[in-house]
């Protein structure tokens, strides 16, 4: 079973920590909403997919601060991405 | 002259302490509102962006992308209602490796020391 991971609270919420132990090999991680300014610092993240939602990271000006070097998607992509998991884990 | 003197008894030293992500909430601008509320009637506003508060000052933001207001145009306006007290948290801004240039606005980089002497001598804190 793969899972698709969203975390949608900026870094002070210590929400990607929480969701760390629960990454699995097939699973991937999406960063939404306030959740993408945790690509302002570089990630020790498991070896696995790591996604930020482009709008969001356009709306808060760090498009050009992907210290986490994440894959930005769009979001048609987001949905699409949705359906290649067989569920989705929503941290918020 | 009576006017202003009592106008100048009435005026105190108020710290406004904004600590949210811009568009996560409501709390920035409310934030923002109660200062320059606080400015117009002739107080002494310091307003201090602190935490997340920091990211409200990144520069380029376009939250037409999310249908969201940008928070810059309040911001501009901080000047004109006579906020010049405004002061960026230091430790925040090395935590989300921003530096002074990618601010949208300028403001007094400052250390816990600094903060915690405006918090004393401040009449009220409204930290939000």
């Amino acid at each position: 079973m793969s899972s698709l991971h969203t975390i949608s609270k900026a870094p002070s919420s210590r929400l990607l920590d929480q969701c760390l132990p629960f990454l699995g090999q097939d699973d991937g991680l999406l960063f939404i909403e306030d959740g993408v300014y945790n690509c302002l610092d570089q990630l020790d993240l498991p070896d696995i997919e790591i996604f930020s939602l482009k709008e969001d990271m356009k709306a808060r000006g760090i498009s050009d601060r992907n210290r986490a070097a994440t894959k930005t998607i769009n979001y048609l992509e987001f949905v699409e991405l949705c359906c290649n998991y067989d569920k989705v884990v929503s941290w918020f | 002259m009576a006017n202003q003197m009592q106008k100048d008894e009435n005026q105190k030293i108020l710290t406004f302490v904004s600590r949210t992500a811009p568009y996560g909430s409501n709390r920035p601008q409310l934030c923002l509102d109660a200062a320059l509320a606080a400015a117009v009637f002739g107080q002494d506003v310091n307003l201090v962006f602190l935490g997340d508060g920091v990211l409200q000052l990144i520069k380029d933001q376009a939250p037409q992308a999310i249908s969201s207001k940008p928070l810059s145009s309040t911001l501009e306006t901080l000047d004109l209602y006579g906020i010049k007290n405004i002061y960026i948290d230091q430790d925040s801004m090395t935590k989300n490796h921003l530096l002074a240039e990618d601010l949208l606005l300028d403001g007094r980089s400052a250390g816990k020391e600094v903060l915690s002497e405006l918090f004393d001598n401040s009449a009220a804190v409204f930290n939000l």
